[in-house]
């Protein structure tokens, strides 16, 4: 199995959008780490410049009273300094969880139809290998290149504004977990279709079709505006369908600054429904004649 | 006799439990595969029950028009295709387990490697595919880049190599595992003919080395030079299964080559003796054709004809060709053009 991981990863090196992925994370933690320059005086921050602009910081004061107030802090962090890293954190994380996944799916996505194209099943299949293991192979390749990516691009970001500020905020790596398991949720969308349909473009407008529709049954309304028997359907579809927007609201922004996670919920079911595709997947590779 | 079983049907399944309980290179025992239609409708029996039996260090051809059976034969064997029956083993052990095909090298009619690899790093990454202990790769693969002459461009990417080189890239890789079984699905296709030749040869040299070949061609041709065994599939079904020697010699018809026979023993031989057109030489020697059942038939006519003082240089066996035989067969039980 381990020939068929690198054999991904190869396939992976030659694709030149996966290389531009991880050229993009190395400039956005290069331009996070060069833009942001910090006074931190006594372990507060005394001032900040973003891009060569000067922040402001600690020196309101009560227009009535004239006496100095404390400065609004953003995501209920204990100081400035805090607040700063927690919201670069939560950009960083926002940007990967909803941009990154969909970029990542765009440059993996058509393996697994690769995988299955007449020339090269059949030199796969005629080795001592088992159908699991050969999915199971290229999936892990996926898998590792987009952990690879993410630890990359999240772990150098917590490292740059940890190091410069001293702020460490070690709950925005649980951040890279769930990304990592969300694109593994839509990933299992492209897989299942493709081992079913051997087409990369079926996987890629079936796992739309997935994300948009996750969109919509995430408005709170919906259900209100139809009668009875689609209210329940809209329920059912809403336990069903991978709850894309509620991680990406309810969950990776309150890792990301160092929040309690009210509800797993809506990461445990699209976990759920990840798995039951996985295993639809590799029922189908089981079954399959070529 | 058992209860409601002839002894015919006694017979035949107890050759099949002996086809797949001695551990021949290939044995297939009742194997078939019926391709279901939409809605369980215009289901194709690709393949019909078959019993099949390749010894270890034969040289196998499978023949066979289109649609004959041929390619579902090998995707079964291979694990490209689940059975709908039957059972079939490699080396005694189970088609169904991924383990069977360990001793096994492959190359498919139309294979494609990933294009960013080189020739080296593509045999070297299927033979880990193919369980190759790390230590013999390289050497391994430098040996049969040599054999298949392409070291020169063992280290360009495979995208640029030309039909007849990834062919013979497509072998080497096949052979890579050092298998006791090859699998061969036109391995000759697009290649030159100075390279047919010596892709003719390496089979041969592997035979000699006590390598299993199933090969799978439409060059007869090139099936009866190297073939020691063939079959011909037709619609699913095994018409013909045997030696070349055996399946070419045409039994009842011999070459005779005499002083030429006096017109009236001619007429009163009742046919089976004519005339071979344009027959007679310069010796002033006469060519026949003899048509009898069987040898004491043929003997009772050579004294008949010696009795009437006609003097015998020579009798011969006749021959058919593969082609001849090939294409008799599927006009007898069918269908169209050898594929």
């Amino acid at each position: 199995m381990a020939g068929l991981v690198l054999l991904t990863l190869r396939e992976l090196r030659a694709k030149k959008v996966v290389l531009g992925l991880f050229l993009v994370a190395t400039l956005v933690w290069v331009l996070l780490a060069s833009a942001l320059q910090l006074d931190v005086v006594d372990g507060s921050l005394a001032g900040a410049r973003l891009f060569g602009q000067d922040a402001e910081f600690g020196d309101a004061v009560d227009p009535e009273t004239g006496e100095p107030v404390a400065p609004e802090v953003p995501f209920g962090a204990e100081t400035v300094l805090e607040g700063l890293v927690f919201a670069a954190e939560a950009f960083v994380a926002g940007a990967a969880y909803w941009v990154g996944i969909l970029l990542a799916l765009f440059a993996t996505g058509g393996l697994v139809a690769s995988l299955l194209e007449r020339g090269q099943v059949d030199l796969l299949l005629s080795k001592p290998l088992s159908r699991g293991q050969i999915l199971g192979g290229r999936l892990l390749g996926v898998g590792a290149m987009m952990l690879a990516l993410l630890v990359y691009l999240l772990g150098a970001v917590w490292l740059v504004m940890s190091l410069k500020t001293g702020v460490w905020n070690p709950r925005f790596l649980l951040a890279i977990g769930v990304v990592f398991a969300m694109f593994a949720v839509i990933y299992s969308v492209v897989t299942v279709v493709s081992v079913w349909t051997e087409s990369a473009a079926l996987g890629f407008i079936a796992t739309l079709a997935v994300l948009f529709a996750s969109l919509v049954l995430a408005i709170p309304e919906l259900s209100m505006q139809v009668r009875a028997p689609w209210r329940q359907l809209i329920e059912g579809l809403r336990v069903v369908i991978p709850q894309f927007p509620g991680v990406g609201v309810r969950i990776v922004p309150q890792l990301a600054t160092g929040g309690a996670v009210a509800s797993w919920a809506p990461l445990l079911a699209s976990l759920l429904f990840g798995l039951a595709l996985y295993a639809g997947a590799f029922a189908l590779f089981r079954r399959k004649d070529f | 006799m058992r209860w409601g079983v002839t002894r015919a049907q006694v017979g035949r399944r107890e050759a099949r439990t002996h086809r797949l309980a001695v551990p021949h290179a290939v044995s297939t025992s009742g194997l078939a595969k019926t391709y279901a239609g939409p809605l369980g409708r215009n289901a194709v029996h690709a393949l019909r029950p078959l019993d099949l039996a390749v010894e270890e260090g034969e040289i196998f051809g499978l023949l066979g028009p289109n649609g004959a059976g041929k390619t579902t034969l090998v995707k079964l064997l291979l694990g490209l295709a689940r059975p709908t029956e039957g059972e079939a083993a490699l080396f005694g052990r189970s088609i169904r387990e991924p383990e069977a095909r360990r001793p096994v090298g492959f190359l498919p009619e139309n294979h494609r490697f990933p294009p960013f690899l080189t020739a080296r790093e593509t045999l070297r990454l299927y033979a880990r595919l193919a369980g190759v202990p790390e230590a013999e790769r390289a050497a391994r693969a430098s040996t049969l880049l040599d054999r298949v002459r392409l070291v020169d461009a063992a280290d360009r990417r495979v995208k640029t190599f030309s039909k007849g080189m990834m062919q013979r890239l497509g072998l080497a890789q096949a052979l890579m595992s050092r298998p006791r079984l090859v699998f061969l699905d036109e391995p000759t296709d697009g290649v030159d003919p100075v390279g047919r030749r010596e892709i003719r040869d390496l089979l041969l040299e592997l035979r000699a080395g006590g390598t299993t070949l199933f090969l799978n061609s439409h060059l007869l041709s090139e099936i009866e030079r190297v073939c020691t065994r063939v079959a011909i599939l037709n619609e699913g079904r095994l018409v013909r299964e045997g030696t070349v020697e055996a399946l070419t010699t045409t039994e009842r018809l011999w070459r005779l080559r005499s002083t030429p026979l006096p017109p009236d023993l001619l007429a009163g031989l009742d046919g089976a003796v004519t005339a071979e057109p344009g027959a007679e030489d310069p010796s002033g020697l006469a060519r026949y054709r003899l048509a009898v059942p069987d040898r004491p038939a043929l003997n009772a006519l050579l004294d008949r004809l010696r009795t009437a003082h006609v003097e015998v240089e020579a009798v011969e066996p006749l021959r058919q060709s593969l082609e001849d035989l090939f294409v008799e067969v599927v006009q007898d039980t069918g269908t169209s053009t050898p594929s």
